[in-house]
C-alpha cells in the first residue's frame, strides 16, 4: 500500500511528543488529499487497493450472504478467526517495532499480551468479588467486581505492558543478541507461572495482609470478563462480526501509531542501532534509553492484544500464553517480511488463516473423502495436528532462501542477505564483531574490508541499497 | 547431616548429571558457532524415544539376567548415540550450515524452526501422551544392601548408573577437547575460524564433529533419561533443553567444565525447589536464576571465553 495513504505528511524530526502526536493528527486529517494525490500518482493501483479495502471492510456481509454449502468449497474464515487475525497483527506490529526496527530479539513476548489480558480481566470482571465499582461499563451499577470502560481498559494494559517492558529491559538491555533472546524468553515462561500460581497466596508485609487471597485465579484464570463495549454496543465473542470491526479500528490505530514512529527521529535511531550499535552510540544515539523505548513501545501493543483478547473472549486462563505462542508471532513477523509493517500484518493474516481455517478445512475434507470412498484412514488424517511441523519446515525453509519473508523492508532485505558491518564475514560470523572493531593492520595485504565485499559478487553495498530505498533519511541528524 | 538434606544432594546431583551432558551439547555448538541451537533439547528427546525404543527391540525388561542386561544396555547406549550424531550433524547441514554468513538472526530461527519440526516428528512417531518404561535396573538402596549402612538416605542403583554413564562420558570429552589435535582444531576453530582456516583446519569438518559430539551425548542423555526417570514425551525437550542451557549459561557459555558445574548446580536448584519450596514454583526459580546470572554475571561461573559478549 502506498505511504501517502497512510502518512501523507512526512513528519518533522525537530520535536519531541507534541510533534509526534501531531504528526498523527495530520496523518488523520490529511487523509483526503491524500487519497486524491495517490489516484493521480497511480490510478491502477490505488483504484485497486481501494477495492481490496472496500472487500476486507464488507467481508462480514459478503460472509453471511453466501450460502452455507460454499464454505465446503471456499474454506473461508469465520468472525472468530478474522479476530484472532486482528489480535495477532496487532501483536506482529508491535514485535514488529522491537525485532523489525530495533533488531531486538524478544522471544518471551507472550509476557506482555498475557499482562494485557490479565488487566483486562482484573478491571472488567467479577474477580475482585469484595468490592463494587462500575463506571461507565455496559454491567448494571452495583455489580460485584471492577468494571471500567474499554477504552480505560486497553490505555491501562498498554500502560502496564510497557511498564513491565521498561522493567525487564532496563537491567537486560546491555546484553547483546541472543542472550536478550534468552532473557525475554525465561520472562516469557515466569509471567505465566506466575499468573498460574498466585491462587492461595499467605502474605504478610506492614500493613499488608493476605490470607489464602486469590490473585489471579490460578488454573481456572479469570471469567466471565465483560465483552467490550463503545458507544452501547458490545463486542464480545457472541456479537457476530461486530468485533471484527472493532478489531479493524485497533489494527488502523496500531499501524498508524507504528507507522509514526517508524519515521520519527526515534525511529531512525532505532534503525541505526539495528545497523550498527556502535557506530550509532558514536554518533551521540542515547542506546539504552533507545532500546528500552523500543521494548517498552512493543510491549505496549502486546498489552493492548492481550486486553482485547481476554475482553472479546470473556475468559483469559495462564495456559493460554505459552512459549509457541511468542514463536507464532515471530514466525508472522520473519514470515511476513520482517521490518516491514504491511508484510507482518499479512503474515499474522496468513499465518492464523492456515493455522485456524485452511487445516481444519483440509481436515474435513479429508473426512469427506474418507466418507465418499470408504476409506477410513482419509478421515483420521488431521492437518491441524501439523501446524507447528509445517511452521518448523517454513521457518528452516525461508531463513535459507528468503530471510527476509515474503513483503520485507528494502532494507531489511539488504541486510539479510549481507552480513551487517561490523560482523564477522569468514566461514562463521563470530567473536570479533561483538563490541571490538576491526582493526586494521596496514602490513596486511587486502585488509579486513575487502572480502566483505568480495563475498556478495553482483550485489551492492548495503549502504547504498539503504541510500536509494530511503533518500530521506540519509541526511538524517542525530538525536539528543 | 540431615538425611533430607543430604537425599536432596543426591538427587539434584543424579538429575544435575543429565542436564550437564546435554548443556554439553549446548555449549559445545554456542562456543563455536555462537549460536543456541534451540534444536538440542529436541534431539535429547528424540534420544529418548530412540533409545526406549532400542530397548523394547531387544527385549529388555525388568529381571533380566544382570550381565545380559548390562551388555543390551551398552549395546543400546551405542546405537542411540550413534543415531543421534547422525541426526545432530543432518541438522548443522540442512540448516545452519546454509546461514554461516547470514546474520545472527537467520540460524536462531531456523534453529527454532528445526526444533519444532523434531517435536513433530517425535509426536507423529509416538503419538501425544507420555510414554513409560519399567525398571530395567532396579531401585535397590546401594547404601543399605550394599554398604550396610544403617540410614534412611536412599542412594538407588538408578542413581549410581546415571553416574557411571556420565562421569567417564565428560571425562572422554574433556580429554578430546583438551588433548586431542581434533580438540585442538575445535578451539581453535571457537577462537578464530578465520585464522583457523588460514592454519589448515577444515573448518567445516571440525564444526560437524562439534555437532556430532554434541548429538551423541545428547543420546546418552536420552538413554539415561529413560532408564533413570523411566519416562519420555514428544515436548519433553523444550523444558528440559531449556533448563540445560540454562545450566551451559550458568557455568560460563562456551566453557566445558562450567557446563558440567553449572548443570550439577542447576540440579541442586531444581531438587531444593521442589523439595523446600513448591514444585509449581521450580521453572519459574531456574529462569529467575537465569536471568540475574545473565544480568549480574554474563560470563557465568567459570566462562571468560566470552566476555566481550556482554
Amino acid at each position: 500500500m502506498s505511504s501517502s495513504l497512510i502518512n501523507p505528511v512526512h513528519v518533522e524530526s525537530t520535536g519531541g511528543l507534541s510533534v509526534w502526536v501531531r504528526g498523527i493528527g495530520a496523518t488523520i486529517t490529511g487523509w483526503p488529499a491524500a487519497y486524491r494525490a495517490a489516484l493521480a500518482k497511480n490510478r491502477r493501483r490505488t483504484i485497486l487497493l481501494t477495492v481490496l479495502v472496500a472487500t476486507v471492510l464488507l467481508y462480514p456481509l459478503i460472509y453471511t450472504a453466501i450460502p452455507s454449502g460454499l464454505t465446503r468449497i471456499l474454506p473461508l474464515p469465520s468472525s472468530p478467526v478474522i479476530v484472532f487475525m486482528l489480535i495477532f497483527a496487532i501483536m506482529a506490529i508491535g514485535l514488529n517495532v522491537v525485532i523489525g526496527f530495533a533488531g531486538l530479539l524478544d522471544l518471551g513476548y507472550v509476557a506482555f499480551y498475557a499482562l494485557g489480558a490479565y488487566t483486562a480481566a482484573f478491571l472488567a470482571s467479577p474477580h475482585w468479588g469484595g468490592v463494587s465499582v462500575v463506571l461507565f461499563s455496559n454491567v448494571p451499577a452495583g455489580f460485584p467486581g471492577i468494571h471500567l470502560p474499554f477504552m480505560f481498559i486497553i490505555l491501562v494494559a498498554a500502560a502496564v505492558a510497557a511498564l513491565f517492558g521498561a522493567l525487564l529491559g532496563a537491567p537486560t538491555l546491555r546484553l547483546r543478541g541472543d542472550y536478550l533472546a534468552i532473557v525475554t524468553l525465561g520472562f516469557g515462561e515466569i509471567v505465566p507461572i506466575f499468573f498460574k500460581n498466585l491462587v492461595n497466596v499467605n502474605f504478610s508485609f506492614g500493613p499488608i495482609q493476605l490470607v489464602n487471597a486469590n490473585l489471579t485465579g490460578g488454573p481456572l484464570g479469570i471469567n466471565p470478563i465483560d465483552a467490550p463495549g463503545l458507544f452501547g454496543i458490545k463486542f464480545g465473542v457472541i456479537n457476530g462480526f461486530a468485533p471484527v470491526y472493532l478489531g479493524m479500528g485497533l489494527v488502523l490505530i496500531a499501524i498508524v501509531i507504528a507507522r509514526n514512529l517508524e519515521r520519527s527521529r526515534m525511529g531512525r535511531a532505532w534503525m541505526a542501532i539495528r545497523e550498527d550499535e556502535i557506530a550509532a552510540e558514536m554518533m551521540g544515539v542515547n542506546t539504552v534509553r533507545t532500546k528500552l523505548l523500543a521494548f517498552a513501545l512493543g510491549a505496549a501493543f502486546a498489552g493492548v492484544a492481550g486486553a482485547l483478547q481476554a475482553s472479546y473472549q470473556g475468559a483469559t486462563t495462564s495456559d493460554f500464553f505459552m512459549f509457541s505462542t511468542s514463536i507464532l508471532v515471530v514466525i508472522m513477523i520473519i514470515l511476513g517480511g520482517i521490518g516491514n509493517i504491511w508484510g507482518v500484518i499479512v503474515g499474522a493474516v496468513f499465518v492464523q488463516y492456515v493455522d485456524k481455517t485452511l487445516l481444519s478445512w483440509a481436515g474435513q475434507r479429508m473426512a469427506d473423502i474418507g466418507n465418499a470412498t470408504g476409506l477410513e484412514q482419509f478421515g483420521d488424517i488431521n492437518p491441524s495436528s501439523f501446524s507447528f511441523l509445517l511452521l518448523g519446515i517454513a521457518l528452516v525453509v525461508m531463513m535459507r532462501f528468503r530471510p527476509e519473508g515474503f513483503i520485507p523492508s528494502r532494507q531489511r532485505a539488504a541486510e539479510m542477505h549481507v552480513a551487517p558491518p561490523g560482523q564477522a564475514i569468514g566461514s562463521i560470523g563470530l567473536i570479533e564483531e561483538e563490541g571490538l572493531v576491526p582493526e586494521l593492520d596496514p602490513t596486511e595485504p587486502g585488509g579486513d574490508e575487502d572480502p566483505e565485499i568480495a563475498e556478495v559478487p553482483g550485489e551492492e553495498p548495503v549502504g547504498e541499497t539503504i541510500a536509494e530505498s530511503r533518500g530521506e533519511v540519509t541526511d538524517e541528524e542525530q538525536p539528543r | 547431616m540431615d538425611d533430607q538434606l543430604l537425599q536432596t544432594i543426591i538427587i539434584g546431583l543424579s538429575n544435575g548429571l543429565i542436564y550437564a551432558l546435554v548443556a554439553l551439547g549446548y555449549t559445545l555448538v554456542y562456543g563455536i558457532l555462537q549460536l543456541i541451537n534451540f534444536a538440542h533439547g529436541d534431539v535429547f528427546m528424540l534420544g529418548s524415544m530412540i533409545a526406549l525404543t532400542l530397548l523394547m527391540m531387544l527385549g529388555v525388561t525388568p529381571g533380566m539376567d544382570v550381565t545380559t542386561t548390562i551388555a543390551l544396555i551398552v549395546v543400546v547406549l551405542l546405537v542411540t548415540m550413534a543415531i543421534t550424531a547422525l541426526l545432530n550433524v543432518s541438522i548443522e547441514r540442512i540448516a545452519y550450515r546454509p546461514l554461516r554468513n547470514a546474520p545472527r538472526l537467520a540460524p536462531l530461527i531456523s534453529a527454532i524452526g528445526m526444533s519444532f519440526i523434531l517435536q513433530n516428528v517425535g509426536l507423529l512417531w509416538k503419538g501425544p501422551a507420555s510414554l513409560g518404561f519399567g525398571d530395567v535396573i532396579p531401585n535397590t538402596n546401594v547404601l543399605t544392601t550394599i554398604f550396610g549402612f544403617d540410614t534412611a538416605v536412599e542412594l538407588s542403583l538408578k542413581q549410581v548408573f546415571v553416574a557411571v554413564v556420565t562421569i567417564p562420558l565428560l571425562l572422554v570429552l574433556m580429554g578430546f577437547v583438551g588433548k586431542t589435535r581434533q580438540g585442538k582444531a575445535m578451539r581453535a576453530t571457537a577462537q578464530d575460524p578465520d585464522t583457523a582456516g588460514l592454519m589448515g583446519i577444515d573448518v567445516n569438518r571440525t564444526i560437524a564433529i562439534t555437532f556430532v559430539i554434541a548429538g551423541a551425548l545428547a543420546g546418552a542423555a536420552g538413554l539415561v533419561q529413560i532408564l533413570y526417570n523411566n519416562t519420555t514425551v514428544w515436548n519433553l525437550g523444550f523444558r528440559f533443553g531449556l533448563n540445560s542451557f540454562t545450566s551451559a549459561v550458568l557455568g560460563g557459555i562456551g566453557n566445558l567444565q562450567g557446563a558440567v558445574l553449572g548443570g550439577i548446580v542447576l540440579g541442586f536448584i531444581n531438587a531444593f525447589s521442589d523439595r523446600y519450596l513448591s514444585a509449581q514454583w521450580t521453572n519459574a526459580i531456574v529462569f529467575g536464576v537465569l536471568i540475574a546470572v545473565l544480568v549480574f554475571r554474563p560470563t557465568g561461573l567459570l566462562g571468560q571465553q566470552v566476555a566481550d559478549r556482554a
